[in-house]
């Protein structure tokens, strides 16, 4: 079983992820989508968060939103390539 | 496509409503004040006593029907009219003078405060437990001897009861300008021998209240303990008293306050010095099925009172309105922590209760709460009109992209996750984006949601009119599409409400979310797109204060992106 598999089982990974999920049907649709990047911010999240583990996954998560701002300029951003073993 | 289909319905729906809306104002229906309940059973059996040890059998006994009608001393100040009952030592009769149960001309004023025996029942009562046994302690059918009265403020009120075995009990009451009682609770020890008695004072209500039921309103019993802010629903505390076979809740404070907790009503129990410790328990018990509920305080453990000498209890019972500028003066001037708190402010306290000032301030200089909330809004949006600014000056740009990204959407039009990588890529190479970004949308989720919330929570909206058919901003929307706003006389079920203020709030949210790109998602996208009918119904029974504010804000979000971008293409349109 690869480590992005195993770190996906992580019941932090599946709550942080759940919880993402449940953004994107219900609060998201709400406000809209206003993302400046490409994947968006909850998309880059879910993949972070499973390639990365719950810890980092959530630093790369919340640097990204902070970096969706009018300041930056936004485009394709994709989620660093894990560097574990 | 049927979303058109039930835009135009919409619209025109609100026509008939604008024009008819004169008639309309004939034939609102009444605002009923909720039904009394059923008849009261027989008597009121025992709620556990204000001490973990069973003592003092006789408070919980039924009042003696064969006794001739109680003493009562009247209470009396500018904000509240009521009783005490001389017999058992019970605040049970309160009212207050500044609420009206309805906005209806000639609507009784709000009794907060009843009797033991009524099904509404709800009142406070001082009392001590005999903890040696053996000492004659006041019980429900003891007539105190009263000196002085009426309780108002500068009028004290003394009363006192000799058990004949040497003990004397005296409570002296006090009362001030607005819902502060303030009592002493005395034992005197004239006999020979110590005696070992426990002094408490409790609130009793009889049944458990209407309450409005959101998820963000606690109702139940609430309080501020060691600096904690302690909450329990009666449904929490139900279940807590049924499987632990004792309090809901339990625990020690030194200073602090609980009570009860209505939306807009507030009873608690407090010492009358920050610094002593009191044991305060939340209690119920099912009487047949009724649920009866107790918050009570008493000293942690029972007092010994030697010969000659005196024992003490100094408390205090609010009973009122949750005013928040009243309870802000009472936590500075009596030193009652965080006594605020009794309001609902929520998570977001640090926002929402200088949104409250904000709005109160307003509201005073413009005597109405509704376009207090307008200005407000207003306000809140123009501090965020720069974020929304940078993020569109990037507008004029797009102009010129406008062809090539054409292009794009003819070439993935079956591909909308393709779509959107390629029209990232295009901005990235020509350096503009017309997103805002996730990060101030997400910063002014919290502010929105606060202001909402204060707009839910405050006593200030209650009974405040707005414009036309608006008499109580914090009560529902009276009218409905489904008897065509009284047009026909149809009383349409609960289920089959839809106000005209709730069809204005879908209208502006459709016409708003037309300017919000889409979720790239299909499912998320469907959803987007019904979002305005599911709030339209979901906002129909919501406080029409809400309701405005909510339109409000959709609007003033749809003539921001229009300023904005009339201002970019001016700018270019001046280069050119």
């Amino acid at each position: 079983m690869s480590l992005a598999r195993l770190k996906q089982q992580d019941p932090a990974v599946l709550l942080l992820r759940g919880a993402v999920r449940a953004y994107q049907y219900t609060l998201r649709p709400f406000i809209g989508a206003h993302c400046r990047h490409y994947p968006s911010c909850s998309e880059y999240a879910l993949e972070a968060l499973s390639s990365h583990g719950a810890i980092r996954g959530t630093g790369l998560a919340v640097g990204r939103i902070l970096r969706c701002n009018p300041w930056h300029k936004g485009g394709y951003d994709p989620v660093p390539p894990s560097h574990s073993r | 496509m049927d979303q058109k289909r039930l835009l135009a319905a919409i619209a025109i729906s609100i026509g008939i409503l604008l024009v008819f809306d004169v008639y309309n104002r004939a034939n609102r229906p009444d605002i009923v004040a909720p039904a009394p309940q059923a008849s009261a059973p027989a008597a009121p059996a025992g709620v556990p006593q204000p001490s973990a040890q069973a003592l003092g059998d006789s408070l919980t006994a039924a009042t003696d029907a064969a006794l001739p009608p109680p003493a009562r001393v009247a209470v009396e100040n500018a904000r509240v009219q009521g009783s005490i009952s001389a017999r058992g030592l019970q605040l049970d009769m309160l009212t207050l003078r500044d609420y009206n149960e309805t906005v209806e001309p000639g609507s009784p004023l709000v009794r907060l405060l009843n009797p033991r025996g009524r099904t509404d029942g709800y009142f406070a009562q001082w009392g001590w437990t005999a903890a040696d046994g053996r000492t004659r302690v006041p019980d429900i059918n003891t007539d105190w001897r009263v000196a002085g009265g009426p309780l108002a403020p500068g009028q004290p009120v003394v009363f006192e009861w000799d058990n004949g075995q040497g003990q004397i009990f005296e409570a002296e009451m006090r009362l001030d300008p607005n819902y502060m009682v303030s009592v002493v609770q005395r034992v005197r020890n004239t006999a020979a021998e110590a005696v070992t008695v426990l002094p408490w004072a409790r609130i009793r209500r009889e049944r458990t209240p209407q309450i409005a039921g959101f998820f963000i309103l606690h109702e139940g019993y609430v309080g501020v303990l060691d600096g904690r802010l302690t909450e329990v629903t009666y449904d929490a505390g139900k279940k807590e008293a049924t499987t632990r076979r004792g309090p809901a809740f339990e625990g020690e404070s030194a200073g602090g306050w609980a009570g009860f907790t209505d939306k807009y009503w507030l009873t608690a129990l407090m010492p009358q010095d920050p610094a002593t410790r009191l044991r305060h328990s939340f209690r119920h018990i099912s009487d047949n099925g009724v649920d009866r509920w107790q918050a009570d305080i008493a000293l942690p453990a029972p007092q010994s009172v030697a010969p000659g000498a005196t024992g003490e209890l100094s408390s205090r019972l609010f009973a009122g309105a949750k005013e928040v500028l009243l309870l802000d003066a009472y936590r500075s001037t009596l030193n009652i922590q965080d006594f605020d708190k009794a309001i609902d402010f929520g998570w977001f306290y640090f926002i929402t209760k200088p949104f409250f000032y904000g709005i109160d301030w307003l509201f005073k200089l413009t005597g109405n709460f509704g376009i207090a909330i307008l200005i407000f809004t207003f306000a809140l949006k123009l501090l965020f009109l720069p974020l929304a600014n940078k993020a569109y000056s990037s507008m004029a740009g797009m102009k010129v992209l406008g062809p090539k990204m054409t292009e794009l959407r003819e070439r993935y039009k079956d591909d909308p996750q393709q779509l959107q990588r390629e029209m990232m890529a295009l901005y990235k190479a020509e350096k503009i984006n017309p997103a805002s970004g996730c990060l101030p949308i997400l910063l002014q989720i919290p502010v929105f949601f606060a202001l909402y919330k204060v707009l839910f929570v405050t006593i200030e909206m209650r009974h405040a009119p707005f414009f036309g058919w608006i008499l109580d901003l914090s009560a529902p929307d009276p009218t409905n599409l489904f008897n065509l706003f009284g047009l026909i006389p149809f009383d349409p079920p609960a289920f089959f409400h839809l106000p005209a203020w709730a069809l204005i709030m879908g209208v502006t949210m459709f016409f708003q979310q037309k300017l919000n790109p889409q979720p790239p998602d299909p499912v998320q996208a469907k959803i987007f797109q019904w979002m305005p009918v599911i709030f339209t119904f979901m906002l129909a029974s919501f406080p029409a204060g809400l309701v405005i504010y909510w339109s409000w804000n959709n609007l003033l979000s749809m003539a921001q992106q229009w300023w904005i971008m009339r201002k970019h293409e001016a700018k270019k349109a001046a280069k050119a």
